[in-house]
Order: structure tokens, then C-alpha cells, then sequence
């Protein structure tokens, strides 16, 4: 039984419909790609699973148990969450403060703020200093860490390399191993198709709020996934 | 020396005009709403306080502690049955919410009280003085400054220091974000409302033992606390609190100048203030 599974799915904003019929999977210990053009949906489905947008048809079913209508709050609780777009760090909190809103969640795990620290040396160095000063590149790695301390099963993460230099995103991409190691299984969206492939076991396409292409990364042709994400001929 | 003396005792009056803003300001800072109904919640505070006078132990001074806790589990209240259902991008549902509120309010204790000015009786304690390097000061309103001090202090700490602190203030950055940590941003937004609450009456029952009041005096009440909040900045606690100093200061020695001109002065330092700094002391200090 998948870990995470996405049925049906539509999310709509007000009377605009920006995902239709979408369904995906993720096993324990999988890492999975959401890939697509700018506006195709793909942050919406995030938030759309994680529960901070409610206006959604069909079904998310995490660890077995129907999570389509229960709050954000309470998914986080149950052990998914997301590093949202953006960052949206708490920016008059400090670097540790950041981190430690995460214990919120009341989950008991590998992840802790020296762990954190160990993952990310260089935020240790930075631990008094407000969230909102920090480079973009520092900003995600506490973004990722905030989420990690939650100790989730599922880590959603939306556009982790938006804005930053190709190094450091990188270097971001470089900790998946350590994550997965812990036993957290990861979704990534991405508009850099090559990261995304890189990291991920499989990936899905979007094409305006479908899936136009998915499969085994390893299996997928470039030329294919060209075609899919921008709709230049008709895939299924 | 008797113009030291105005300075001060604006001073003394200020502490607790900071207060009455306080409630007010916390609650727009964390939650961005406009409570309209803050002034006449004040007012209905200085009414509890009358009302349990009579039973409060040792002096009745203590009389804020349990208005202030009823007051906290009122915003609580207040918060999660009524102010959560109508949150949202848009501002106006809030502001009639309030509006509507404070109407009510207004009218049920004229219903139970009538017009009629009260105050309340904390007996001698009201009539002594004492002299402090030749100025003749009165105990209680240096008492009342010392309390909202100690309030002011007590807040900034607990809100730098305490997890829940951190939680509201993680909470007033990005309600949305919060709820990825687990927290539930609707419950935080009751505990805070809960504390502007408890606040607010606190200043009302304070000002009810320095003065008089009527079921009418909300909206005077509303003004000296936008006014401080907006003088002090949005958001920004010592700003606030030099906000209520700067009108406290303003009234009495315009007062003293001008016997009838009653609160003109503070509300033209204001707009002097809106004119020549639109974000408030603090705005004038990050600048």
C-alpha cells in the first residue's frame, strides 16, 4: 500500500479549477518528482495535500487513513508536511526559533535541532540571527530544517531551488540522501527538469492542471519530457 | 516646579493610556483585526469591577486580577465562537462583527447600570499622596504606572522568551505556514485575543479607579487607544508605550494652559504626529 495516495484530485481557487483529475502515488522511502512549466498547478496540488487549500475534490489518503478533509494543522500532526514556496520563514523569529516551531507538532523522531545543525553546519553559526536577514540559500536550508523537526514520514517540497545560484542548490539537493537515510520519504516539484530527474525514482509531468507524462526517471526520455511540459504534441 | 509637577503626573497618566492601547494594538499586531468593540469591552471591564469590588479580599485593588482572568477566557471565547468564523482577506465582516458588538454592549449596560456616572471606590488609597524631590505625587497613580510597566515588561518578556511567545509571534508572521508545524493558528488566535482581552480590562478598571466612566465612555476609550497605537507605530511595544506618555503629557499641560480644552490638544498632537511621521514613533526610529 503507497505511502501517500493522491485519487481524482481537483483544487480549485474560487470558481477557477487550476488542477483536474489528478492522481499520484508514494511509497515508504520513495522520492518523487512533480515536474512542469510555470502556472501548471503544481504548487496547488502541494498545497492542496498538505491542507492549506481546502477548496478540493476527490481523494488524499496518507498511511491508510482519508486526510481529504482534516486541517493542515492536524496532517502536520500525523506526519506530513511541507517546505513551502518561497521559504515563508518566520522572519522575526531567529535561526533556532525558526527551527523549534516545529516541535510544535509533538512528533517523536530522529530529527532534533542538533541534528539540524549537523546537517546544515553553516546554521549553527547562525542560530541568533533573525530568519528574515539570512542569504536565500541559508533561508532554505532553515526552511528545510523547520520542516524536518516535525519528524515527518512525508516531506513535501515546493521549488527548493527558486532563486538560488546552481551551487548551492546543489548543495540543498546533496542532503536528500541524509534525509532518506532517516527514513522520510520526499515529493519534489520542480520547474529544473535535470535536478528533478537526478533526485527522484519517478516523476510526473503536469501540463495546465493534468498529468501529461509519468514513470521511472530512468525511463523517461528527455525528448519525451520536453514534449510534456510544454504541450508540444499530444502525450497521454 | 509646578510645571515639573504637570510633566509628571502626564507621565503617570500616560502609563495608563499606554495601557488601554496595549490591548488594542496586540490584538491588530498578532491577528490584524480592528476590534471596534475594544472601547466598550473596556467600559463593561470597569463595570465588572464595580460589581466585584465588594467581594475582593485584602484591597480593592486586587479587583484586576479576577476581571482580568474573566476577561481572558472571555476573548477566548470571543475569539473562537465569534471572530475566527470570519476571517479572511476581507476586512468589513470583522469590522461590523465589532461594530455590532459594541452597540450591543453599549445598550445592555445602559439596560443595567443606566447613564449614570460611576466609578470605582478603592478608599483612601484614592487621596494620598506623598512628595518625591519636591513634587507632590498620588499614590495610586503611581501605582497604576507601575502596574502597566509591569505589564508592558511582563508581555515583551514572556512574548521574547516563553514557547507559547514564540508561537504567537511565529503565528502574526504567517498564520498559514504555522499550521505546516502542526500548530492550529485558530486556537493561538483565541489565547491572543485572550490577552488583549485581559489587558484592555485591566486599563479599564485602572482608569475607573483614577476617574469616572459611563456606559457611554467606550468610544472615548476606542479613540485614546487607536491613537496610541497609532502614534506608537503598529506593532511596536515601546512605541505604543511612549505613544500614551506623549498623549498623557500633551493633555495635561495643554490642561493647565487651557483649562476647557479637554482632550482637543492630545488629538491635535496626533494628527500633528500622523502629519509628520505616518508610521508612528517606531516608523521615525527604523527610518
Amino acid at each position: 500500500m503507497p505511502l501517500l495516495e493522491v485519487e481524482n484530485l481537483d483544487v480549485f481557487y474560487g470558481d477557477f479549477q487550476a488542477v483536474n483529475g489528478v492522481s499520484l502515488s508514494l511509497d515508504e522511502g520513495q522520492t518523487v518528482a512533480i515536474i512542469g512549466a510555470n502556472g501548471a498547478g503544481k504548487s496547488t496540488i502541494l498545497n492542496a495535500i498538505s491542507g492549506i487549500n481546502g477548496q478540493k475534490k476527490g481523494s488524499v489518503r496518507f498511511a491508510g487513513e482519508d486526510i481529504t478533509r482534516l486541517r493542515a494543522d492536524r496532517i502536520a500532526r500525523a506526519g506530513m508536511t511541507m517546505v513551502p514556496e518561497g521559504r515563508r520563514l518566520f522572519t522575526s523569529l531567529s535561526v533556532e526559533d525558526n527551527l523549534r516551531m516545529g516541535e510544535s507538532a509533538a512528533r517523536k523522531g530522529p530529527w532534533t535541532v542538533q541534528e539540524v545543525y549537523a546537517l546544515f553546519p553553516r546554521l549553527g553559526e547562525l542560530r541568533r540571527v533573525a530568519a528574515g536577514s539570512l542569504s536565500g540559500g541559508q533561508q532554505q536550508m532553515v526552511a528545510i530544517g523547520r520542516a524536518l523537526m516535525t519528524n515527518p514520514r512525508v516531506l513535501l517540497c515546493d521549488e527548493l531551488s527558486l532563486g538560488l545560484a546552481p551551487a548551492i542548490i546543489n548543495d540543498i539537493y546533496r542532503c536528500f540522501d541524509r534525509i532518506r537515510d532517516t527514513g522520510v520519504s520526499i515529493v519534489v516539484i520542480e520547474q529544473n527538469v535535470a535536478q528533478a530527474v537526478t533526485a527522484a525514482g519517478y516523476a510526473y509531468c503536469l501540463l495546465e492542471g493534468r498529468v501529461s507524462l509519468e514513470g521511472a526517471t530512468s525511463a523517461l526520455a528527455m525528448k519525451d519530457i520536453t514534449a510534456a511540459y510544454f504541450g508540444t504534441e499530444k502525450t497521454a | 516646579m509646578i510645571w515639573v509637577e504637570t510633566v509628571v503626573n502626564g507621565m503617570l497618566l500616560g502609563g495608563l493610556y499606554a495601557l488601554v492601547g496595549l490591548g488594542l494594538g496586540y490584538a491588530f499586531g498578532i491577528m490584524k483585526i480592528v476590534n471596534v468593540a475594544q472601547g466598550d469591552f473596556i467600559v463593561a471591564a470597569a463595570f465588572l469591577g464595580v460589581f466585584l469590588v465588594p467581594w475582593t479580599p485584602v484591597h480593592p485593588l486586587l479587583v484586576v486580577v479576577p476581571v482580568a482572568i474573566i476577561s481572558f477566557i472571555f476573548g477566548i471565547l470571543l475569539q473562537r465562537l465569534m471572530i475566527n468564523r470570519v476571517l479572511g482577506q476581507d476586512q468589513i465582516p470583522q469590522i461590523l462583527l465589532t461594530f455590532g458588538m459594541a452597540i450591543v454592549l453599549r445598550n445592555g449596560m445602559v439596560e443595567l447600570y443606566g447613564a449614570n456616572s460611576q466609578s470605582i471606590n478603592v478608599g483612601d488609597l484614592r487621596f494620598m499622596g506623598f512628595d518625591f524631590l519636591g513634587l507632590r505625587l498620588g499614590v495610586l497613580p503611581v501605582v497604576i504606572l507601575g502596574i502597566a510597566v509591569a505589564l508592558f515588561a511582563g508581555l515583551h518578556l514572556w512574548m521574547r522568551h516563553s514557547r507559547m511567545g514564540r508561537i504567537i509571534r511565529a503565528t502574526a508572521d504567517d498564520y498559514q505556514v504555522v499550521q505546516l508545524s502542526g500548530v492550529d493558528y485558530r486556537r493561538v488566535y483565541g489565547i491572543a485575543m485572550g490577552i488583549a482581552m485581559a489587558l484592555s480590562a485591566v486599563a479599564g478598571v485602572l482608569l475607573a479607579m483614577r476617574g469616572s466612566f459611563t456606559p457611554y465612555s467606550g468610544a472615548d476609550r476606542l479613540l485614546i487607544a487607536f491613537e496610541v497605537v497609532v502614534i506608537g507605530g503598529l506593532g511596536s511595544f515601546w512605541g505604543m508605550f511612549a505613544g500614551g506618555m506623549i498623549l498623557g503629557v500633551t493633555q495635561l499641560v495643554a490642561l493647565k494652559l487651557d483649562p476647557s480644552s479637554g482632550l482637543m490638544w492630545g488629538h491635535l498632537m496626533f494628527l500633528l504626529i500622523l502629519f509628520l511621521s505616518p508610521n508612528g514613533i517606531a516608523g521615525l526610529v527604523r527610518r
